[in-house]
């Protein structure tokens, strides 16, 4: 069997969902007390942890300090048991460091980070089950955990993967369809303004497809934030309702 | 939505299990595509109609196994569940799947898809434990029952299944859902449909037959898919598609590789594979992948005694250089089609099998091994040929697996034959369904069909402004092509015009019969009869320029410099003309004379005066026109083209049939000027869509022939004295015209032949698919040429009307309604329509063959006089000589040795007979020495041949040449005079006196039903032309396209025994 049929010609997806249609995303925000900021995000099976110390002062080496702003420090990481076939290192190997990088520079674009000189704020990531859209599951979770840690942003940050299947873009993919073999698509975006973060893609595209691609990526982007913004909205009352009385 | 999981276990690449979790999305709205529907779902495209008794839902078994029942146009209301589908993508593949999706596609089939597990409430989750089929039965059922219910119970629905377990426990359950076996559903929904019942009767058996197999492993096991390609990459294998030798099918096959996916850059020729071991199941036409043997392995080709058809194209001296030799290791993708067959005698078949309902049947092609059906009807099908679908090849069989679906005939019918022909060209021509024929505008007495007002006014009018006429042969129906000519007032100018037949206007894109039009691509010409492209109401009536109407035409008229002919203007465009007369060519050649009483029947009736002045005005306007050509004609000699024609026509002629009754006494020149005239038109359009849409305009090219396959016509024109330079056009065509021969005009015939043969055939293609400087035509030497005069046969041409018509309006600024077909699919329908034609003219040259074999058959060849001819060496071999026959048309081979080893000598009044000696081959002759003295065959000699047919029952019969003179039959000069009249005449001749044979033992045969063979008769009178129109003709020997190698070997019988009688 060569191939999976990733969108039927009754322009259904693998998994049931039309094309521009994103997965069931549910969060939580405060999962952790100990931590400044935490959130729990699923992406369809896609389970992402995240978590925000600072902002602190900057340990370790003194050398990386920045004088007009702060320092993110990220990392990612996958838990073993998040692949169908047991992963052998969590976290350190080239691809996971690479994860680490676009987070970093993500975040690095969304964050007020001058209104902290001389300090650190430290986003770990963890997948906890991997199926596709690891970097967009990863954003928004840490995007939750970073406004509940309080920290200033510009904007929501979302993120969403989309691919290209038969001349039609694809919203939010899934690891069958990620690994089917076409062209993927990442793209973080701060949807109030609509300024891209970060936009990474690997594969060959035709030039004349790739703005309709990005045009999906950047819808779907969009209704993750009013999913985001709902979780966080709720959140507060919830946390307001118990801090009243 | 809501969301669920599946659990699936897969396999990893490590071959471990693993488990995987998937999403499943399920959501209430899915489209039921029937045109009932109670809620309101989202049904776009093809719906299911209200008029039906019932929907059907197979079951995935049913799909899996008996999708060939279902694709009968007959069963309606076939609803396609997404279990069922995915069942098939599963466990039959790609090819199957598509076959699937094709015939969801297909809007002359009423069936739909319901995507049932993503319906909230028709999907059910598959339990633990529970067995795929079981659980897919069930989604089924559930399915069934969902659509039952959202009809609101307005239509019984008939799921039908293969497992007798689900009917007993699901046919209860619900009253309007129905579960019943296949076969009841067949026989008591659809009683009339017996073509159905037998075809699900004869796979289930195949299927039964196969569970009970033998386990003895007869063939080595192919690798896994992923082996072979890793193989491929790293250069260990070879892919390429498998050709099996048509002479030793048995021994013999090759494997074309495929240059570019080929990294093994040392093997520049094709792979040998010897016996049908190291074949290993792979059938002729497979796409293969094949391992080298170590070199010591390596063997050469068989250059016994059917050396010579072999490999005809190489010319190579017949000896054995080890080639590369392979064996099979897998099969990328069978390319299997339908078959036909013929049974074996009833004898032979108890002999054979051991109270198993299994038969071995031979097929008609050669290169096809035995297959294997079981069958209950085999006693009263014996001799009877039929059509099989290979099933499948395990490799503890012996020979492939295989089902029954349709009998032909009694072998040796000219009906059988012909669909025999039909079959094994993949040609399928049903008659028109009443759908497509609804799509037909009316054309009646009762209500004649006039010009629609909006039409005429969005045309140009040339009605009154131009003098349109036709020329074609006598009787034509279907004129495709009108010119007309004038001098424009005032200044220098002329003004050319080329209308054509404007099919595009009645046939929207789309539409059944555009589809059905695309799917035939163009009109097969057989011997006897032909099968329409299009609907005999537009073809011979609507969209034919007939003399005296009003008709719609897509025009081209040239502004040209009346002195110089450069093109000052041309404008392109939908018209409406009348054609004043309908000319035929040999009354348009003497009006061109001026001869007295010459005058078309449209003039029949006018008075005198009036009548002379029309006459003139037509002279003048034929003048002027074979003026223009002539000069078009000489700029395009200018640039290399290839002339052909004239002497081609008559060569050519013999491969394909009902040509040969149309060629006239002498070559007119009339003829030359409206080819000319149309090969212009087609020009000009090539150049305006191809400037409109430069990545995604049909073209048709004509590669520059390799200088290689030129060595046969270098080599036999040497032998003569002549030289013959092949470096470009232009010199080929002026070396072929001096090599003339003043006593023996065939030896310029037949070198033309030659130079024909060794040009590859000219083909469509979408110019985004080729770079620019792979856009000429060698023959025609042309930068760009398209097909655009014949839309009425040729679908291509059609293609080309619809670019035309987006150009125009492109160059207008409307906005076009859709875009045309992107490069990928134009390229795909211009492989597609390039099959097609080579399965037509492969076609037409087996049933001229047909013919010629029943003409010989009940002759004596050694009484009857026309068994005996002239025939002309155009080619020596190792064991005997190539012969052409004038007479008949007829290729062939002549052997000079025999299967005892005997070979011919010649006496001293030239007879032959059969002799022990010896034979010696040079390039030009080859001698026979035996005991009563040598005697040399030399190229291009005459010699008398007699013809007897040799019968075969499971193929086709052949035609047998045995030379019985070294002399000629006849003088020559007599005989050069009468050849082309005499082929032209003799074919004519032949294929009516063996349809009235037919027709006779038909009548016999059916005297209780008296009316039928008149009406057959009649038909045949009613028929519209009975070939192409002359140009047509003209046009395709210009372009070579019948320039095929195989052409002149496959007419030359074989000296082996036909391969499969030889295998136990």
């Amino acid at each position: 069997m060569a191939g999976l049929e990733l969108l039927s010609d009754q322009g259904y997806r693998l998994d049931g969902r039309k094309p521009s249609e994103l997965r069931k995303v549910q969060a939580r925000m405060g999962v952790f007390a100990q931590a400044d900021g935490s959130a729990y995000i699923e992406q369809g099976n896609t389970k992402a942890l995240a978590v925000v110390y600072g902002p602190h002062e900057v340990r370790g080496s003194r050398s990386k300090t920045l004088h007009d702003r702060a320092v993110i420090n990220c990392q990612y990481s996958m838990a073993t048991f998040s692949t169908a076939e047991r992963k052998r290192r969590p976290h350190g190997d080239r691809k996971s460091s690479e994860m680490s990088l676009h987070l970093k520079q993500t975040f690095e674009a969304a964050v007020l980070t001058q209104l902290y000189p001389r300090s650190q704020i430290d986003i770990y990531v963890k997948i906890l089950q991997s199926d596709g859209g690891n970097y967009s599951a990863c954003v928004n979770a840490a995007t939750l955990a970073v406004i509940d840690a309080g920290i200033p942003m510009r904007d929501y940050v979302c993120a969403c993967s989309a691919g290209f299947v038969e001349d039609t873009p694809l919203a939010d993919l899934c690891h069958a369809e990620e690994s089917g073999g076409g062209t993927s698509l990442a793209l973080a975006l701060l949807p109030r303004s609509g300024q891209i973060a970060l936009l990474q893609m690997d594969a060959r595209l035709h030039q004349d497809h790739l703005d309709p691609l990005i045009e999906a990526a950047m819808t779907a982007c969009k209704g993750l934030s009013d999913v985001l913004d709902s979780v966080v909205r709720q959140h507060l009352q919830e946390v307001s309702v118990l801090t009243r009385d | 939505m809501i969301k669920t999981e599946k659990i699936l276990h897969l396999k990893s690449s490590r071959g471990r299990k693993v488990r995987v979790v998937r999403e499943h999305y399920l959501r209430e709205h899915i489209p039921c595509f029937s045109a009932l529907c109670q809620g309101d779902c989202a049904n776009e495209g093809k719906i299911l109609s209200e008029d039906l008794t019932h929907y059907v839902v197979p079951d995935a078994g049913v799909v899996r196994d008996f999708l060939e029942v279902l694709e009968f146009r007959e069963l309606r209301g076939v609803v396609f569940t997404q279990t069922a589908c995915q069942a098939v993508q599963h466990s039959r593949g790609r090819r199957q799947y598509n076959r699937l999706r094709s015939l969801l596609k297909d809007p002359r089939h009423e069936c739909v898809l319901f995507c049932n597990e993503f319906q909230q409430y028709a999907y059910c989750p598959r339990e633990k434990g529970e067995a795929q089929d079981k659980w897919q039965t069930r989604c089924v059922y559930h399915a069934a029952v969902w659509y039952f219910d959202h009809l609101a119970g307005l239509k019984p629905v008939v799921m039908i299944t293969e497992d007798a377990a689900a009917v007993g426990e699901y046919s209860s359950l619900n009253a309007g859902v129905y579960v019943i076996s296949t076969q009841d559903y067949l026989q008591s929904f659809w009683p009339d449909l017996q073509a159905a019942r037998e075809l699900h009767g004869s796979i289930s058996q195949a299927l039964q037959e196969r569970e009970s197999e033998g386990q003895e492993r007869q063939y080595t096991e192919h690798l896994p898919l992923e082996v072979l390609e890793a193989g491929i990459k790293s250069g260990r294998y070879v892919q390429g598609t498998l050709n099996v030798n048509k002479h030793r099918a048995q021994l013999e096959a090759f494997v074309r590789v495929e240059g570019s996916t080929n990294k093994c850059t040392e093997l520049n020729s094709d792979v040998l594979v010897c016996g049908g071991k190291l074949r290993n199941r792979a059938v002729h036409g497979d796409v293969v992948v094949v391992e080298l043997l170590p070199k010591g392995d390596w063997r050469g080709r068989n250059t016994a005694l059917t050396e010579g058809e072999a490999e005809d194209r190489t010319g190579e001296e017949p000896q054995s250089l080890p080639m590369p030799t392979g064996r099979v290791v897998g099969i990328l993708q069978r390319n299997w089609r339908d078959y036909v067959v013929t049974f074996p005698l009833w004898e032979e078949v108890q002999s054979q099998s051991h109270g198993s309902q299994r038969i071995l049947v031979t097929p008609w092609d050669y290169r096809l091994p035995r297959i294997r059906i079981s069958t209950q009807q085999a006693e009263t099908l014996q001799g009877h040929r039929a059509i099989v679908r290979l099933d499948s090849w395990e490799s503890t069989s012996l020979y492939p697996n295989g089902h029954f679906v349709r009998v032909l005939g009694r072998a040796g019918e000219l009906e059988t034959e012909v669909h025999t022909i039909l079959t094994e060209n993949s040609i399928h021509v049903a008659p028109f369904s009443e759908a497509q024929l609804r799509e037909m505008p009316v054309n009646s007495a009762e209500s004649p069909w006039q010009v629609e007002a909006e039409q005429a006014e969005v045309r140009r009018d040339l009605r009154e402004s131009h003098l349109v006429f036709s020329i074609d042969p006598k009787g034509c129906e279907d004129v495709d092509d009108t010119l007309s000519v004038r001098r424009l007032p005032g200044a220098e100018l002329l003004e050319l015009g080329v209308h054509i037949a404007d099919v595009t206007h009645f046939i929207s894109e789309g539409s059944l019969t555009d589809l059905e039009a695309r799917a035939r691509s163009t009109t097969y010409y057989l011997a006897d009869r032909r099968y329409d492209m299009l609907p005999a109401v537009l073809s011979a009536d609507l969209c034919s320029l007939l003399g005296g109407v009003d008709r719609y035409a897509m025009s081209v008229l040239w502004q040209l410099d009346a002195r110089s002919l450069s093109v000052q203007k041309v404008w392109f465009g939908r018209t409406l003309i009348r054609s004043s007369y309908q000319l035929h060519y040999e009354l348009a050649q003497s009006l061109l004379n001026g001869d007295q009483g010459a005058e078309p029947l449209e003039l029949s009736q006018l008075d005198p005066a009036e009548k002379g002045r029309r006459l003139e005005e037509l002279r003048e306007a034929l003048r002027l026109l074979t003026h223009v050509a002539r000069l078009l004609r000489a700029g395009r000699d200018e640039g290399g083209a290839l002339e052909l024609e004239g002497v081609e026509v008559r060569a050519q002629v013999d491969a394909d049939g009902n040509i040969s009754a149309l060629v006239p006494r002498q070559p007119l020149e009339v003829h030359e000027t409206v080819a000319e005239c149309m090969i212009y038109a087609n020009h000009w359009v090539a150049r305006k869509i191809q400037e409109s849409f430069p990545h995604q305009a049909l073209l048709r090219h004509h590669p520059a022939p390799r200088q290689e396959f030129f060595s046969q016509l270098v080599d036999s024109a040497k032998a003569l004295g002549f030289s013959i330079d092949t470096r470009s056009n232009k010199v080929l065509a002026d070396s072929l015209d001096q090599a003339m021969d003043p006593k023996d005009p065939l030896v310029n015939r037949l070198l033309r032949m030659m130079a024909t043969q060794a040009m590859s055939n000219a083909l469509y293609f979408s110019t985004g698919a080729y770079p620019v400087d792979q856009y000429e035509h060698y023959g025609l030497a042309l930068d760009r040429y398209t097909h655009f005069t014949s839309p009425i046969r040729r679908y291509a041409d059609v293609i080309v009307h619809r670019l035309l018509t987006a150009a125009i309006q492109k160059e207008k600024g409307v906005e076009l309604k859709e875009p045309p077909a992107n490069n990928k699919e134009l390229e795909a329908l211009a492989h597609h329509i390039n099959d097609k034609n080579r399965a037509a003219q492969q076609a037409q040259k087996q049933s001229t063959e047909l013919f010629q074999c029943l003409y010989f058959k009940d002759k004596d060849p050694h009484s009857d006089e026309r068994c005996v001819a002239n025939a002309v060496v155009y080619a020596v071999r190792a064991n005997g000589l190539l012969v052409f026959i004038p007479q008949y048309g007829v290729k062939g081979a002549v052997y000079l040795k025999n299967r005892e080893g005997q070979v011919v000598s010649v006496k001293q009044d030239g007879s032959c007979e059969w002799q022990s000696g010896s034979l010696q081959r040079h390039s030009d002759r080859i001698s026979t020495t035996t005991a009563a003295g040598t005697h040399t065959f030399c190229l291009f000699q005459h010699i008398t041949v007699r013809i007897s047919v040799q019968s075969s029952r499971c193929h086709g019969d052949r035609l047998w040449l045995e030379a019985i003179s070294s002399r000629p039959h006849r003088a020559p000069t007599n005989q050069s005079e009468g050849a082309g009249q005499g082929a032209g005449h003799g074919r004519a001749e032949l294929v009516q006196e063996v349809v009235r044979w037919a027709e006779e033992a038909s009548q016999k045969e059916a005297e209780g039903r008296a009316a039928a063979p008149k009406l057959s008769r009649e038909e045949r009178e009613f028929r519209q032309t009975r070939a192409p129109n002359l140009y047509t003709l003209l046009q395709e020997v210009q372009e070579l396209a019948l320039a095929d190698v195989p052409s002149c070997q496959s007419t030359a019988p074989s000296v082996e025994p036909p391969a499969c009688t030889a295998s136990g």
